[in-house]
Parts: structure tokens; sequence; C-alpha cells
């Protein structure tokens, strides 16, 4: 068995299992189960990137003080404000870490979903390898892969998961990006406060509903968290001193 | 700003590394669709999506009708009087004649049931269909029209019915055997709930079903009963799940394990006689012929033993000694006939294993020609 299966795919398949045994047979419940438990080990993660936001979203008046004190010098600019997130000990940057580290887990999840289910008559056979042989494990399978209106191996037909994905990625992308310093990262911040949440809208069409349905909750989970870390809906009101109107009038 | 371009970038490029990496768990499906025998021709569905007819003298093709639209198979082509017939994954059956593969019938004319991965049963002119959307349904063999179908037993059915009497019994993943009437299609008053779901078809010997579970157990359930009459082993379970049907004969239980053993079990009391170790899975039934049993395992090595004495002898690689006997994965259920064993490959190649020589043919290609 190779080091990938043995330590995570495999742990995280059996424990999905398990956890459908507890919440009635349903494996939906086990993958919202298994999301917050995943949101719960990567707190210490989130809890610095949210303070990190906050500390971003308190630096505004200085942030607009510097960018008036040397707004034609956009490379003194620049070194000025990494001079101030240096001192806040703020990495504008954060917001996208937990991101990556959460690659490893839904590629995990991902896999587990598909042996869980397994749809096929190959996937099952391939699932008795990977089992442990605890009695809620054996009892549990196979497992139904229905819940509410979704088939949890196949993608969501009604497009209904691709848009919270959708929408819940582009919320909290939204409350979690870091201010831009400059027109440029402006620029980059739009784009990516577009393309993230097309992209993960788009994938939740192509992938089992059981990963968008990781996806959605997962994100919700974050906006919760952000709304509470980060002092309430007003942050949602934020805006960059970058807006494209006054970057004309300069 | 740079950096923010750099992970920007970091992040799109990691997700094809998603995409292959869960390109691995992808819901794969080949098929293992065994050979049957009938008057001398290998009747077979290929890993291609055809059903072919061998000649079993000469190795040459027959016939080959491709399935359309193209499609999985994991049925066992099964033959009565001039027609042969196979389940598809697409969910239809098709009825070929034996003499030069020409359609004759499919089930539905249009449109599809769900997925059939069970082989499909002929009794009394009919034939008994387990679909994945749940239901049993019946045809007429001449004409291909629906005679009943079932209520719906379970989510889906991936095992083969089982007929005693005028009782079909079906086992489902959800634990339960149901009886139905064959001739109807009425749920009857008994049926049989485990904890854990049956893996494999029933196979019914006298009065007693025995069928394996999920729970790494095999079950004897006699009919009418509330409680298993065994199970097996005793205690503490097999190493894995009986996913193939056990053989049955002289009082005495044959069943391969996905923990790679073949079990030989007292029919009436669940006591273990014997084991032996293939050392991996056993996804096929074995096979009785002669007074000896033929047991293959997923890594493609084939052994005949004797089931009196428990004696295992492995059938040699004729290239290499020290590999499998066969150089392929072996899912498919098997058959044998006048000593030799008609043996489907994952590799979309046909063996016969000669058990008196204790030799392997030259396999037989079945891709399209």
């Amino acid at each position: 068995m190779n080091p990938w299966d043995f330590i995570i795919a495999n742990p995280v398949l059996n424990v999905l299992i398990a956890l459908s045994h507890f919440l009635f047979g349903q494996f939906g419940l086990a993958i919202i189960a298994l999301t917050i438990i995943v949101r719960l080990i990567t707190w210490p993660l989130n809890r610095r990137q949210l303070k990190s936001t906050k500390a971003l979203q308190d630096m505004q008046p200085k942030i607009q003080e510097l960018q008036k004190k040397y707004g034609k010098n956009q490379q003194k600019l620049q070194q000025e404000m990494m001079k101030l997130y240096k001192e806040a000990g703020v990495n504008p940057l954060g917001c996208l870490w937990p991101m990556l580290v959460q690659f490893p887990i839904w590629i995990a999840l991902y896999q587990a979903i598909m042996r869980a289910l397994a749809t096929t008559p190959e996937n099952l056979l391939d699932l008795s390898a990977r089992l442990y042989s605890w009695d809620i494990v054996t009892q549990t399978i196979p497992l139904s892969s229905k819940f509410l209106w979704l088939d949890l191996g196949q993608p969501d037909p009604y497009w209904i998961l691709a848009i919270i994905v959708g929408g819940t990625t582009w919320i909290q992308q939204r409350m979690t990006q870091a201010p831009a310093i400059d027109p440029r990262q402006e620029s980059t911040n739009r784009m990516m406060l577009l393309m993230m949440p097309l992209m993960f809208g788009f994938l939740t069409l192509m992938f089992p509903s059981g990963l968008a349905l990781y996806w959605a909750v997962s994100n919700i989970i974050g906006i919760i968290t952000q709304y509470f870390a980060t002092g309430g809906r007003g942050y949602l009101k934020f805006h960059s001193p970058f807006k494209p109107k006054q970057a004309k009038g300069k | 700003m740079k950096q923010s371009k750099i992970l920007f970038l970091v992040v799109i490029a990691l997700l094809p590394l998603i995409l292959v990496s869960c390109s691995g768990t992808a819901q794969r499906k080949g098929g293992w669709s065994g050979p049957t025998i009938h008057d001398g021709i290998i009747y077979v569905g290929t890993r291609d999506g055809m059903v072919v007819a061998v000649n079993s003298s000469t190795g040459s093709q027959k016939w080959s009708y491709p399935i359309n639209p193209p499609t999985t198979i994991y049925t066992t082509p099964i033959v009565d009087g001039e027609l042969a017939y196979v389940g598809t994954y697409g969910g239809r059956v098709y009825a070929l004649t034996i003499a030069r593969g020409i359609e004759r019938w499919v089930y539905p004319r249009t449109g599809s049931i769900g997925a059939i991965v069970a082989s499909l049963v002929i009794a009394n002119e009919t034939i008994y269909i387990s679909s994945s959307d749940g239901l049993v349904y019946t045809l007429d063999t001449t004409y291909g029209d629906l005679k009943w179908k079932s209520e719906r037993l379970a989510e889906k059915l991936w095992t083969s019915p089982a007929i005693h009497g005028d009782t079909l019994y079906v086992s489902t993943f959800d634990g339960h055997i149901y009886a139905l009437s064959a001739e109807t299609g009425d749920l009857l008053d008994w049926s049989f709930k485990s904890q854990a779901g049956f893996t494999s078809s029933p196979v019914i010997y006298g009065d007693t079903i025995y069928v394996g579970s999920f729970d790494r157990h095999l079950y004897a359930i006699k009919i009418g009963s509330d409680v298993p009459l065994w199970r097996f082993p005793g205690e503490k379970p097999a190493g894995n799940w009986f996913w193939a049907s056990p053989v049955v004969s002289e009082g005495v239980v044959y069943a391969g394990c996905l923990d790679g053993k073949l079990y030989a079990i007292e029919a009436k009391t669940g006591e273990k006689l014997w084991e032996f170790d293939t050392g991996k899975p056993i996804v096929s039934s074995p096979v009785l012929t002669d007074n000896l049993l033929v047991v293959a395992n997923e890594a493609g090595n084939v052994y005949i033993i004797n089931p009196e004495t428990a004696y295992a002898e492995q059938i040699k690689n004729p290239d290499n000694a020290n590999k499998s006997t066969i150089n392929a994965k072996i899912r498919a259920s098997f058959c044998a006939y006048e000593n030799l064993v008609y043996i489907r490959g994952e590799d979309n190649q046909l063996y016969v294993v000669d058990i008196e020589e204790k030799t392997v043919s030259e396999p037989i290609s079945l891709t399209k020609k």
C-alpha cells in the first residue's frame, strides 16, 4: 500500500463510512460532519488568517495615508506598505494558504467519496481492499448515494450546488481578500474575485456532488467564522482605495 | 503585484494536479463477462463491449456482435435453444442467434432499464434479470416481451436471483433476502434481514440458501427461518468479503473469499473442513469438474484442488514458472467442459486450462478482428 493511501486516503475513507453509521446511514451528513472536523483541525491556520484579515482592515486608514503621500511613486509606496505590513506582522497573501493546505484534503475526500459510493462493480471490489475490519464499517457498506436531491457520486444536475459553491466562494473571497496596495494588485484581486467562484462553480458541475457539498459547507463555515472574527457584515462593505473611478481621478 | 500573481498561477496549476490525482479513482468499468460453452462454441462478452462466439477446437472467432451504443458487459452470456442472451451495463438485454450472432430481439426496445451487472438466469422459458434500478424483470425468451417486473427491492441489485421450485430468491446489498413468486413477481410472506448487506448471489442447496455478506461471513439460511442456520467463520470474521457465489456439492460448501482463501465448509453445520490460501483475492466462483475443484485468484493464478484431500496444485505459466498462471487478472466467472477450463482474463484474452495435463494454452484474443 502506498503512503498516500495508508496515511490519508484510507483513514478519510473509513472515517467517512464510520460517520455515516452514526448519522443514520446518511453519507451526505457524514460529509458535512467531516467538513466540520476538517475545519476544526485547520482552525489554528484559519485563525491566523482571520487575524491577518482583521489587521489589514484596521490598517486601512494608514494605507490610505500612505497612498496619499506616495501615490505618484509606486515603488516607494510598495516599500512603505510592505514595511507597514511587516511592522504589524501581517501577510497580505495569507488568505490563500488555508486553501492550498486543503488541496490534499480535497483529493482524499474526492477519492473517499468515489470509493465509498462504489458506483461501479470495479469500484466496489476495490473498496474491499481499503476497509478496516471495524464492525461499524462493515455494517454500513454499501452506502446509499442519495442525499436530499443529490446523487453524491454524480454532479448536481440542477446546478443548485454550483450556484451555492460559486456564491459562497465569492462571499468568502470578498471577505478575506487583502486590500490592494496598487492598481495592479487591485486588478489581480478583481480577477481572483471573479475567477475563483467561476472556477469552483465550474468544478462543481464536473465533480461528484459529494465533493461540492464539502466545498459548500466549508465555505459557509468560513463565512460564519469570518463574520464573527472581523466584526460582522460591515466588513463585506469594505472597499479598496483603488476603485477604478478613484484611480482615474488621481 | 508579482507575488500574488505567482500564487494565483500556483492555484491554477494545482487544479490539473487535483484532476490527475483524482483520475485514478474515477468510475472505472471494464466488465467481467465470463465465458460459457455450448456445443463446442464459447460465448463471451469482451472488454470492448462485444459478444463473441469462438470455436473451442480451433480458437477462431465464429462471429462477433458489437453492442450499440457501446457499453460494458459484466454478465456471462447464457445459451438456451438457438439464442444466446446477454445483459449489459447500458441496461439492455440482447438475444442473439447462436448460429450467426444476429440480433433476434432487444429489451427494452427503446431506452433502457437500470445497469445489469448480475448474470441472467433462465428457467421455464423465462429470463430473470436483476437490475441496478432495484427491480427484477422477467422476459419471455422467444420474443423478449416483459412478463412482469417486481416492486423496487433495493437501491440497486447486483446479484443474480436464485430459483427454487416456483420461488425466486433475491439477495440485496442492504441485507435482505426476498422471496418472490417466479410466476407473478409478487413478494411472498418470507424474507430474511441481516445486519450487514449481502455481497454474493444466493446459492440454494436443499432447503438452505448460502450467501456471502459484507460483514465478512458466509451465511447459511434455512428457507422460512428468521435466524441463520450458521454463519462462517463462527466468531472472528474472515479476512474480507465472500464476494463470489459459493459452490455446493455433496454436502460441502466451497467458498472463495477476497482474503485469498478458499474454504471448504460442512453444509449442514458450518464447520470448516479445510482452507487453502491462494494469497490473493478470489473474485470468481470456483468450478467443480471431474471431482476436482478449479479456483483462480485475482492475480491470475489457477489452482486445481482435490476436494477430498485439499491437495492443491498451481498451473504453471508456460513462459515463466515463477509468474502467475496467466498474465492477466481474473475476475470473470469461468466454465469447464471435458477437462478444459475456459477463463477470460482482464487482458481481453481467453485462456484454456487443461486440468489433466495441467497446462495453459496460447491465449485466444477476443479483440475485434
